[in-house]
């Protein structure tokens, strides 16, 4: 079985411990601390900027820290690089498996690098490799989106990694191709590979087992999805008039909401805590008959991960 | 054996591009074939203007006699310097040669006779090599008049045999310096472009994340380069050997001996611009501006030893001018390694130092 390569593998498959860097003036990761137990599905999300390949590249070894020290599966990202590089599996946000070689030949390639076959491992990226198979003979640059991270994601596991660190897999991937993407990874940890995949779309982050919110290299919140929402402690309105851009100054404008943004069709509104129950009605008022809103709707809605990323952050 | 992955990972890559298996071919055949012919020294047709003033048979034999090498194209006589100076000014003529009055009388009165050469020298190869063309033609007719005029011996007699081409061949000159610019320019160039297209594309990322050590990775390329050099050169000796049958007395093995390790030093200095560079064109332009040194500073095209005495110590740490030396000593006097120990020594080391630094400074962390 693929995870018998490594023995004695400690607990948490991810250490972090004040870890910062720093280009020049910008702090990308700033003094962060973390840890990821083995076997975890454990998702960063944030706006870019806020420094996830960064840390990515600091975890799998590419970079060194400025200050601060990682461990990946108990080895020091610095001073063991070598070992880390052997054990860990790496799929950038940007493609870059050789475009110039086919499906079959660049998954042999990084099979041989590591000192594997592809057959020693096939039990492990069968899933996802009989997809690609019928156009193992086809050029890498030439496949679609959703297959190239299906291959790039082959390649990456080709040399059964304990750890799986995914840089935005699913940018610019169509909405099916990205939910088998996040199918696969599920399966995935049936295998007991811990897999760190960071994005910036909120409804995949709800697939993970934690999240962890990251602005300006911070982490600015880390727990279970379901924990995250739960601790969302303010009511929430979803408000939707003719005029929208008109409704969103307006409803910024009255003193009991605490902010306002606008969330695909509706705008969402957090209300301050003091104000009574009938907040509702209070707003549905004001807008119709102060400004003159009209096809005016208001319901109370439960908080997606997004409302919390955009509470946390302010 | 990552090695030998990393390798056929190379191979897999060159020949499916579009554009560089074309190359290495088409390249030197190209070089080969018409560079020698187009790349001469050898000035013929110089325009030649003479002023007359002497009206004699013995100058008229002299005019003869120019005229008759096929070096000069007799442009006018005319009887006045102003005439002459004018054509030299308009550029309907590059060389103009004064008669003086009476030299037919004083050559029979024994006395000394001197005659005015001026060039046009613009061009100053044409220049020079017109002049000294026209002056051997005059003194061998000199000589000739005094055997004819007396059975006394001229008092001396200039013979100079030209060792090793001995008709001054310039092909023989030229061919080993194209052989090697095509060296430099394949060897050289594909190597820089190709970490940095590793880059640019991010294919790096993912190499740098595997067990692959520098040394592999660099190692891996340099071999695909030089086996890619040992084909080219194969072809520019094969072309060089047929066409124009260069180093007939040459030992083969001292020239491929001498070409692996000026290939290795190539591709090994194209592969350390390429870790320096992020760019392509960055890569490109740097490349270029050290074969352009590479280029004049070896002695292919301008002998080292009329250079500047500070340019002359600085092309010591430069393996091109070793090459160089090597090719030609070897393709045209024949001279054995024993002859030429102090190139193939330097050459050996510069290229050891080179390398080592393009695997030290290819960077797998920042």
């Amino acid at each position: 079985m693929a995870e018998s390569n490594f023995n004695n593998l400690p607990h948490d498959a991810i250490v972090v411990e004040g870890v910062s860097k720093q280009f020049g003036n910008i702090t990308a990761v700033d003094n962060l601390s973390f840890t990821v137990p083995r076997g975890e599905l454990f998702g960063i999300i944030g706006p870019d900027g806020a420094g996830k390949t960064t840390l990515f590249r600091l975890l799998t070894s590419l970079m060194h820290p400025t200050e601060g020290n990682a461990y990946v599966d108990g080895l020091h990202t610095v001073r063991d690089y070598k070992l880390i590089r052997q054990r860990v599996g790496y799929m950038p946000g940007k493609f870059s498996l050789y475009q110039d070689m086919s499906v079959r030949e660049n998954l042999e390639f990084f099979a041989s690098v590591f000192g594997t076959t592809i057959e020693e491992n096939y039990e492990l990226i069968k899933d996802i490799y009989c997809r690609l198979e019928p156009f193992a003979d086809r050029k890498a640059g030439k496949l679609s989106g959703g297959m190239k991270q299906k291959l790039a994601l082959c390649c990456a596991l080709i040399h059964a990694p304990s750890v799986l660190f995914l840089d935005e897999p699913t940018t610019g991937v169509d909405p099916s191709s990205r939910r088998e993407f996040w199918d696969m990874l599920t399966r995935l940890r049936e295998h007991n590979i811990t897999i760190i995949v960071s994005t910036a779309y909120m409804d995949e982050a709800s697939r993970c087992d934690r999240v962890a919110m990251m602005n300006n290299g911070r982490f600015i919140s880390t727990d279970t999805p379901f924990n995250i929402i739960r601790k969302f402690d303010k009511t929430l309105l979803a408000i939707r008039a003719d005029n929208m851009f008109q409704l969103l100054n307006d409803i910024r404008r009255l003193d009991f909401v605490d902010s306002c943004y606008t969330f695909g069709e509706y705008h969402h509104a957090t209300i301050n805590q003091q104000t009574d129950e009938n907040t509702k009605e209070k707003m549905e008022q004001i807008l119709t008959s102060q400004y003159h809103h009209t096809n005016l709707h208001i319901n109370e809605c439960t908080p997606t991960l997004e409302d919390c990323f955009i509470l946390y952050s302010r | 054996m990552i090695l030998k992955h990393l390798l056929i990972k190379e191979f897999k890559q060159f020949r499916v591009n579009p554009f560089f298996p074309k190359l290495i071919f088409a390249f030197p055949v190209m070089i080969m074939l018409i560079a020698p012919l187009i790349a001469t020294m050898d000035v013929k047709r110089v325009n030649l203007t003479i002023i007359n003033h002497d009206n004699s048979t013995t100058a008229e034999k002299l005019i003869k006699t120019i005229e008759a090498s096929e070096y000069f194209v007799l442009q006018s006589i005319e009887t006045s310097y102003q005439k002459g100076m004018e054509a030299i000014d308009y550029g309907t003529t590059d060389l103009l040669l004064q008669i003086p009055e009476g030299m037919e009388r004083n050559l029979n009165a024994g006395n000394p006779v001197e005659l005015y050469i001026a060039t046009n020298s613009v061009n100053s190869t044409k220049g020079s090599m017109g002049s000294g063309y026209l002056g051997n033609i005059i003194s061998s007719f000199a000589n000739d008049l005094t055997l004819s005029a007396s059975t006394i011996a001229p008092p001396i007699n200039i013979s100079v045999q030209y060792l090793y081409n001995p008709h001054l061949n310039y092909r023989l000159f030229m061919v080993p310096a194209m052989m090697i610019v095509v060296l430099i320019l394949l060897c050289g160039f594909l190597p820089a472009l190709n970490i940095v297209t590793e880059k640019e594309r991010g294919t790096i990322e993912q190499i740098n994340v595997t067990p692959v050590s520098r040394l592999q990775f660099i190692a891996s390329k340099l071999i695909f380069y030089c086996i890619l050099g040992i084909l080219v050169f194969t072809i520019t000796f094969l072309l060089g050997k047929s066409i124009y049958n260069i180093a007939p007395y040459g030992n083969i093995h001292i020239i491929y001996f001498a070409a692996i390790l000026f290939m290795l030093f190539i591709a090994g200095f194209g592969l350390l611009i390429s870790n320096f560079s992020s760019s392509l064109q960055q890569a490109i332009f740097t490349m270029f501006f050290f074969v352009m040194i590479f280029m004049l500073l070896s002695g292919l095209f301008t002998p080292i030893t009329s250079m500047v005495p500070w340019a002359q110590s600085f092309t010591y740490i430069l393996p091109p001018r070793y090459f160089v030396n090597i090719m030609r000593c070897v393709c045209l006097k024949g001279s054995g390694l024993a002859d030429l120990w102090f190139d193939f020594t330097m050459l050996t080391i510069i290229m050891l130092i080179t390398t080592t630094i393009a695997i030290s400074t290819y960077k797998k962390q920042n």
